[in-house]
């Protein structure tokens, strides 16, 4: 755990021009939904209409119209049979309605239209997000953000064995990974030691007492060192969640081209939406640290304090494991 | 030198790209349009020459009122034709005078494409001079395309 991480300035992983052309592209695609959007719109107007005219044609036995004859021409006229429409049904499919029916399809006709646009109205959103997204992110690295990357560390629990209790190793991770909120987690190690200490004591206590049972003096030390193992797991899990919420978007977002904004709608709607309101996402993304490795956060806002919060959340999670196992350590 | 030589073949590239292209296709669309007019009048010019051969004096035929809703329309005289001459003006025709002005339309419609093909041909005709120019420039063998 001594080689700890990189930092690399965010500029030179997305370079602020190429974040803005990402941005831009994301523009250009919400400026065509914008034009699907308005041909929805005038169905829905032209549907409306139509609805108005079919309610009002029965009204009288008929009525005089000029009756077009191709495109340039027309015969005068009278419409007649005024409670007979002929309505598509679609595929060239047509059924003879009387006026009421055909109102009747033609405003469920409307609904299926406006339902379209509210999925349209969907995507637009998300996609302005995304563009948000993007220029927060040309932002940050015109501003000089750094990006801090370390690798998780699988073998901690067998580390943990060997060299102890591996209490210096969080807060040395924390304090080269972040630097606000590394006070939190100082009090927190020094919660874990002292419960640490209490635990030996207790150890040590029991062997004098119960000297005599044999089965007990070896059994504890074994379930000692799974506990051991445990606490390192956990609590070198926020230094893997930190690694994992900034180190996906490395891949994603340097694609840079075409290919990364076709592949985001689907899969990061419901993550990018929420890029802007970051605490809330990342809490969802980093709480379940081990498949989050694979997910994508779509963030590489640092925001420290969140983290720390992580860390404590994930923390109070380490405590709240300790009782399960001193329970089984009474078990026995 | 080298870098006035440069000015000058993006300068052509830009004329080819920014006036000559959107020229083009600009040329295209007009045309596209005029066919499209033929179409509606050599459409109508056989159906009126079909009203005539059966003699319909009367018709019954669908209405469309939009969203592809139907309704049946009787015309009860047949030999009074409003044509569409243009600028939103009809003018109401016998079956003979209405034929005599659709020929004379066709006539006008296929010498505007006419036209608006050798417009296109000598667009194209330009725009392939510049790409021969660069080419000189640059000092490029000769391609055939």
């Amino acid at each position: 755990m001594e080689t700890m991480g990189t930092v690399t300035p965010i500029s030179s992983v997305f370079p602020a021009e190429e974040a803005q052309k990402a941005s831009r592209r994301v523009q250009d695609t919400i400026a065509e939904r914008q034009q699907q959007l308005d041909q929805l719109k005038g169905f829905i107007d032209d549907n409306i209409s139509v609805i108005n005219l079919v309610q009002k044609l029965p009204d009288e036995t008929h009525h005089n119209i000029m009756v077009p004859f191709g495109k340039a021409a027309f015969f005068p006229g009278r419409l007649i049979h005024t409670n007979e429409f002929m309505v598509l049904l679609g595929e060239g499919y047509y059924a003879e309605r009387t006026a009421k029916q055909t109102v009747d399809i033609l405003k469920r006709r409307g609904k299926a239209l406006e339902t379209q646009v509210e999925s349209l109205k969907a995507i637009m959103q998300d996609l302005e997000a995304e563009a948000s997204f993007f220029d927060a992110t040309a932002q940050e690295s015109a501003d000089g953000l750094v990006e801090i990357r370390e690798d998780y560390v699988e073998e901690a629990s067998s580390r943990a064995e060997t060299a102890g209790y591996g209490k210096p190793d969080p807060t040395f991770s924390l304090e080269k990974d972040a630097r606000k909120f590394s006070v939190e987690d100082e009090e927190y190690n020094r919660i874990f030691s002292r419960i640490d200490e209490l635990e030996k004591e207790e150890e040590e206590a029991e062997k004098g007492n119960e000297s005599d049972e044999d089965e007990r003096i070896q059994n504890e030390p074994d379930s000692n060192i799974s506990e051991m193992s445990t606490h390192q797991e956990v609590r070198s899990s926020p230094v893997q969640v930190v690694d994992v919420a900034k180190a996906p978007e490395a891949p994603a977002v340097s694609k840079g081209d075409g290919s990364l904004h076709c592949d985001y709608p689907p899969l990061n709607r419901s993550t990018m939406s929420k890029a802007l309101e970051l605490p809330e996402e990342k809490k969802k993304v980093q709480a379940p640290p081990s498949t989050s490795n694979m997910a994508f956060t779509g963030s590489i806002v640092e925001h420290a304090h969140n983290i720390g919060m992580n860390m404590l959340e994930q923390q109070t999670g380490a405590r709240s494991s300790k009782p399960v196992s001193r329970f089984k350590m009474q078990r026995k | 030198m080298d870098s006035a030589k440069q000015n000058k073949i993006r300068k052509f590239e830009e004329f080819v790209d920014r006036r000559l292209k959107p020229d083009l296709v600009h040329a295209i669309a007009q045309r596209d349009k005029v066919f499209e007019q033929q179409k509606i009048f050599s459409d109508l010019r056989r159906n009126i020459e079909n009203l005539e051969k059966n003699s319909v004096t009367s018709l019954r035929t669908l209405v469309n009122l939009g969203s592809e809703v139907y309704m049946q329309a009787d015309v009860p005289d047949t030999r009074h034709i409003f044509v569409d001459v243009g600028l939103g003006f009809h003018v109401e025709f016998t079956w003979s005078e209405a034929l005599n002005f659709i020929a004379a339309r066709e006539e006008k419609l296929s010498r505007q494409i006419e036209e608006y093909t050798s417009l296109i041909a000598s667009i194209k005709a330009q725009i392939k001079m510049v790409c021969e120019g660069i080419r000189e420039l640059l000092q490029l063998p000769v391609t055939e395309l």
